[in-house]
């Protein structure tokens, strides 16, 4: 559904290709298609008016600058206005300071707390964790769980009902520490005794920043949710938390815009690391469905080596056992193959969703059997034969099924990525426009 | 509960209503055609059951504009875009072309249309009481999800729901990966005086549940409650283990944990956990933070299994059984 989604943007898009003057209908279009794109990612209804009225209104009106085409004219409106409405990344500096969490029930603020801990920690700083959740049973246990595991203070009390008094006196215990978050026990906007409740932890704490923890499966209720709590306690910051599941994270947007604010952090899986800053451009193209190329070629800058994965090679369907083996390297650097995949803009193409269905157990065990591969083997697959399969299984303590799974794998993932060579994406060309237009 | 969808799906019924109305009046003015000698039969007689019979044929073009009106609503209330078109196009077939009686009252034909495209889309309710009495016991229960929608209170709700309703429950604590679940399960469990079967963190989740349904075949307890880890539906690993346990414990049902205040992502997850696991009937949780209600219409729809629960609150008596019925009345008063 996703796909078609981002799919039937790139069409409309693609109709202003080439295409000297605006045209009004695909124009139009765009507008239809991209309202839909966002109310399908959950931004409030309101926003999405407004946004596509805007993006028409210029898309129409002003004239495309010197040299460029229609298409990349409309692109970057486009771009614009949705960065001017998820705004810049919400500042995160590193003196002293004591961070609020707040949010609705289940949104994951505990976890969050974990992993800012960890986030300050690995700058260097001293760190204490303050526990003013004293509702939810085990609250204080999870907490201090996974702060035990990272070696930071953490304080609570079980059996205390007093949230503000925790606050107090965790601050008290905690006055050499250089950063103090407090995590606080899940509440929603009609509960005005909590409301309260926060009112006084933020007043007490004197919390330099109040962040808003947000599911990004938060639908049109986020923008009424964020007000209240900004009216409350004044939200300076949203973290968007479970981005590694399939919701879109509009709700925050809403937030954001409720709020006056912008998003700090992005929670995207389930260990105690798997927090990334804000990144407004791989955001939206998430919102959009549409691939995300800027982060995809910074992420690979960063972990991967040139000559690691040549991704040029790999699109013209080149695709030995050898990229196969660093690409299950890399792979255990940059996230599993489906996140990595859906980074790439290739809309409606279809990966057989057994691909995606190796383990990393599996991935460690491919790689062994292709150590005990010759360099001619590697390099072309066709010359192993029913003998070098048994060699080779030998050679790794595999069984010779292991071997001819691992060649079927590769051959699927040829055939995969073949059918992605046919599709009219030149990947560098759109890699180039994007870093243009930032 | 509802009331924001409740007010505006009134405003729009009253909007679409005038519409017809309107659409009705020219219609009537006028006054039987000078009869033109021998004119086309069909469009004479269409004129005659106009004018006599007070008949009117609905044209796309006399609801368009309420339609969309409606189909903003039921977006800006978490309708997921899917459900939305059907029930906007299931409206729209059930209003166009059809010949209509008008006067008595438009306002019947307009609700009736909406009510059973309502109706259409959420399905039947789910009798969890008379589903218990009627299976053999133990009965096996496994709650699924993804994170933080709140399965392990929404589990102890159950219980405390099911041993009012005078039956026995154990509940298996099978969320072995959360810090602090079994602490929070097994704190519920002691206040509502409920018996819990638990192993030490990072223990395999089906042994667990497996152990609590030997404790129930022991101890002749009537229901087995099984709390999982709250899990993606695009984790392959995650979820064969919760498929693992599906296939071992062989639950008599399964309910799917999703928050009410979800939006469009809500009908992938269950769909994606309808087809990896199966559900039975679904649980929304946290439907007292002013939800929408279309998270509910929209589950229902998309994986055509009945919601049995809404959690309406923080304590173990905010469970509420769900009837579709009452929620078509709520959202459009009484037919």
């Amino acid at each position: 559904m996703l796909d078609t989604l981002g799919s039937s943007l790139k069409d409309a898009l693609k109709k202003l290709a080439g295409k000297t003057v605006v045209d009004r209908a695909a124009v139009d279009e765009l507008s239809r298609d991209l309202q839909r794109a966002l109310l399908q990612s959950d931004v409030n209804v309101k926003l999405v008016l407004a946004i596509s009225q805007n993006i028409r209104k210029r898309a129409l009106e002003e004239e495309p600058p010197k040299g460029m085409g229609v298409r990349e004219h409309v692109l970057r409106i486009v771009y614009q206005e949705l960065v001017n409405l998820v705004g810049e990344s919400a500042p995160v500096d590193l003196s002293p300071q004591v961070i609020l969490l707040a949010g609705l029930q289940g949104s994951g603020k505990t976890t969050t707390t974990a992993k800012l801990a960890r986030f300050f920690q690995r700058k260097g700083l001293r760190i204490g964790v303050i526990c003013a959740d004293i509702f939810r049973p085990g609250a204080f246990d999870q907490l201090n769980t996974l702060c035990a595991k990272i070696n930071i203070p953490c304080y609570g009390e079980k059996e205390s009902a007093d949230a503000v008094g925790i606050t107090k006196k965790g601050l008290d215990l905690f006055k050499q520490m250089e950063v103090v978050l407090i995590d606080t026990q899940g509440r929603h906007a009609l509960e005005d005794a909590l409301i309260e409740e926060i009112i006084q932890i933020s007043r007490v704490s004197q919390a330099r920043h109040r962040w808003l923890v947000i599911d990004a499966a938060l639908g049109q209720q986020a923008a009424d949710q964020a007000r209240r709590f900004h009216e409350a306690i004044g939200i300076d910051g949203v973290i968007v938390t479970k981005m590694d599941g399939t919701a879109k994270g509009g709700g925050a947007l809403s937030a954001v815009a409720e709020t006056r604010s912008g998003i700090v952090f992005i929670g995207s899986g389930e260990t105690i690391e798997d927090l990334e800053r804000f990144e407004p451009g791989s955001f939206i193209s998430r919102l959009l469905g549409m691939g995300d190329l800027k982060m995809l070629a910074e992420k690979a800058e960063e972990v991967i080596n040139p000559e690691d994965v040549d991704v040029n090679a790999i699109m013209r369907g080149r695709f030995t056992l050898r990229d196969m083996y660093k690409q299950l390297e890399a792979l255990n650097r940059m996230g599993p193959l489906r996140q990595l995949m859906s980074m790439l803009p290739m809309g409606g193409m279809e990966i057989p969703q057994d691909a995606y269905d190796v383990t990393s157990t599996k991935m460690a065990r491919y790689k062994v059997i292709m150590d005990s591969m010759t360099k001619e083997e590697l390099d072309d697959p066709t010359v192993i034969s029913s003998s070098r399969v048994h060699r080779i299984a030998r050679g790794s303590g595999a069984t010779p099924e292991n071997v001819k799974e691992l060649l079927k794998y590769h051959r699927m993932m040829q055939q995969a990525l073949k059918g992605m060579r046919g599709s009219k994406f030149n990947l560098q060309r759109l890699m180039k426009k994007f870093g243009k237009s930032q | 509960m509802f009331d924001s969808l409740k007010q505006k799906l009134r405003h729009v019924q009253e909007k679409l209503s005038a519409n017809i109305q309107i659409a009705a009046i020219p219609s009537e003015t006028p006054s039987p055609p000078p009869p033109k000698k021998e004119e086309k039969t069909g469009f004479t007689a269409k004129v005659k059951t106009l004018v006599r019979d007070r008949e009117l044929i609905l044209s796309e073009k006399d609801i368009d504009e309420p339609l969309g009106e409606l189909e903003m609503i039921l977006l800006e209330n978490d309708v997921a875009f899917p459900t939305t078109e059907t029930i906007i196009s299931a409206l729209r077939s059930d209003l166009v072309g059809t010949h209509r009686r008008i006067g008595s009252s438009v306002g019947r034909v307009v609700g009736d249309s909406l009510r059973s495209a309502l109706r259409g889309v959420l399905g039947s309710g789910f009798d969890l009481v008379s589903f218990v009495r009627n299976q053999e016991k133990p009965v096996k229960i496994l709650f699924t999800g993804v994170n933080g929608t709140g399965k392990t209170t929404s589990v102890a709700k159950i219980a405390h729901f099911l041993r009012k309703e005078g039956f026995s429950v154990v509940i298996a604590s099978g969320d072995t990966y959360r810090a602090g679940a079994q602490e929070q399960l097994s704190t519920h469990a002691q206040r509502i005086d409920t018996k819990v079967i638990q192993h030490q963190a990072g223990a395999d989740p089906t042994a667990v549940i497996y152990d609590a349904v030997q404790y129930a075949r022991a101890h002749g307890t009537d229901v087995m409650l099984a709390d999982t880890a709250g899990r993606f539906h695009n984790r392959a690993n995650l979820m064969n283990q919760l498929e693992k346990i599906r296939r071992v414990i062989k639950p008599d049902l399964v309910f799917y944990v999703d928050e009410a205040v979800a939006g469009n992502d809500a009908v992938i997850r269950a769909e994606e956990f309808n087809r990896l696991v199966g559900t039975d009937a679904v649980i929304l949780t946290k439907a007292d933070m002013d939800m929408k209600g279309g998270a509910a219409i929209s589950i229902a729809h998309t994986i055509g299994k009945p919601i049995a629960f809404l959690g309406t609150g923080q304590s173990y008596d905010d469970l509420k059984p769900f009837s579709p019925e009452a929620l078509v009345d709520e959202l459009l008063g009484e037919a």
